[in-house]
């Protein structure tokens, strides 16, 4: 039986679907089954990510409807074995599912795969509903503003009204530079407010533009910093300890490596 | 407008030995609730009493309270006081940094170039009509017949 993890933040723009490409690419060629779901309906790009737009002939909306059956709207990735995307429906909207067919679907997913991951919409209502409805865990991205931190902050209240408790926390988008001159609001900073698991941190990176714009995501490269960051959130997932990254030095990804053993 | 954080320690640390001292026993009575988690963005709490919180208050949640409000945590929040009108109500936080502070209907908020770092409790008090915020002196390990 499989895990189901949701991606979630409030505030949009933050990172949430390059967040889920990335956990499922890594947890994908680490050799687990993976699906994706894309519960992002009415503003698709899961599939763009992850350079699979072409491939798509069914959506969400056509499995939960009982236009079409599961397995028909499963698109196998084209680099990883393991990894598969169930894509969300374009010309539909946020309440074209239920919070139950949700859990439905879910609950079929977990018998196939080892983890479902699955990209929420930013915002706190039915689409976020829907997202959370199935869901055994929950990881929320923020980045180092007070805004963003806010959010993800009304957002750990409704999961845990909604019983998903002790949520991930992944920061996004920081910049130890503009941290150290006490232009960012620091990782303390955010724990001391948000109070919750830290289990990683990605540093603003242009590889991650060039990496999405191309449909491939950064995990897969070995040289940039953000898919080392994502490399040790996803080996955390699978229950690794990786040393948290200290953001005070200079150089602190070298110095990671060396911890870690790569390069 | 802004309150004024209370002046050294050692002058109000005395000030509870002379003209207007606290008793803490009033601070809460049957009336009270207590809250056993933290009130995050967008969730609020709002009762005919005093209110105890067992955790923080973060930005962007509401306490308010006709009585007390005492948060063993940050209170980074707004917090109302008194909020029927009780000019003797008190907020009573372990690191206080509220959005907004009311007690009754006095309304005040941080100074704008105040960062407060306070690593001790602090209570906020209405004292000659003016909002003013005071270490907080606990005295429980020398109090006989605490939590009665
Ligand atoms: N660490 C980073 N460094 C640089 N750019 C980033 C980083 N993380 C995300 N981005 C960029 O920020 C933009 C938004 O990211 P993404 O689409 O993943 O956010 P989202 O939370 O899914 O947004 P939405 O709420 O609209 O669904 C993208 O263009 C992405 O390439
Ligand atoms: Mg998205």
């Amino acid at each position: 039986m499989g895990e189901v993890f949701v991606i979630t933040s409030g505030k949009g723009g933050v990172g949430k679907t390059t967040t889920t490409a990335n956990i499922g690419t890594g947890l994908a060629s680490a050799g687990k089954k993976v699906v994706l779901v894309d519960a992002d309906i009415g503003l698709r790009n899961l599939d763009v990510v992850l350079g699979l737009e072409n491939r798509i002939v069914f959506d969400i909306v056509d499995v939960t409807s009982g236009n079409c059956r599961l397995r028909q709207a499963l698109i196998k990735d084209k680099r990883l074995e393991g990894l598969h995307l169930l894509p969300a429906a374009q010309t539909k909207d946020k309440t074209a599912v239920s919070p139950d067919q949700m859990r439905t679907l879910c609950t079929e997913l977990k018998k196939e795969f080892d983890y479902v991951v699955i990209d929420c919409p930013a915002g706190i209502e039915q689409g976020f509903r829907n997202a959370i409805a199935g869901a055994d865990k929950a990881i929320v991205v923020t980045t180092p503003e007070v805004s963003a931190v806010r959010d993800a902050d009304r957002i750990i209240g409704l999961l845990e009204a909604a019983e998903l408790r002790d949520p991930k926390l992944i920061i996004n988008r920081i910049r130890p530079k503009m941290v150290r001159q006490g232009d960012m609001m620091s990782i303390e900073d955010i724990i001391d407010i948000l109070a919750v698991d830290l289990i990683g941190v990605i540093p603003e990176d242009e590889m991650i533009v060039i990496t999405t714009n191309r449909g491939e995501p950064v995990v897969l490269d070995q040289h940039s910093r953000s898919g080392q960051a994502y490399r040790n959130i996803n080996r955390r997932i699978l229950g690794e300890e990786v040393p948290m990254m200290s953001m005070e030095e200079d150089g602190f990804f070298k110095k990671l490596r060396k911890i870690i053993g790569l390069n | 407008m802004a309150y004024s954080r209370g002046n050294s320690h050692s002058d109000i640390l005395s000030g509870f030995g002379q003209g207007l001292p606290l008793d803490q026993e009033d601070l809460v009575d049957e009336n009270t609730i207590l809250v056993q988690r933290t009130l995050r963005s967008g969730q609020s709490i709002r009762y005919n009493g005093n209110v105890v919180v067992l955790g923080d208050v973060n930005p962007g949640a509401e306490i308010s309270a006709a009585g007390n409000v005492i948060v063993m945590g940050a209170l980074r929040g707004v917090v109302h006081a008194g909020a029927g009108g009780d000019e003797k109500a008190v907020v009573l936080a372990f690191k206080l940094q509220p959005t907004q502070l009311r007690i009754s209907n006095h309304i005040t908020r941080p100074p704008d170039n105040e960062t407060p770092d306070a690593d001790h409790p602090e209570m906020a008090r209405i004292r000659d009509g003016v909002v003013t915020i005071e270490v907080f002196q606990t005295g429980l390990n020398d109090r006989a017949g605490v939590g009665k």
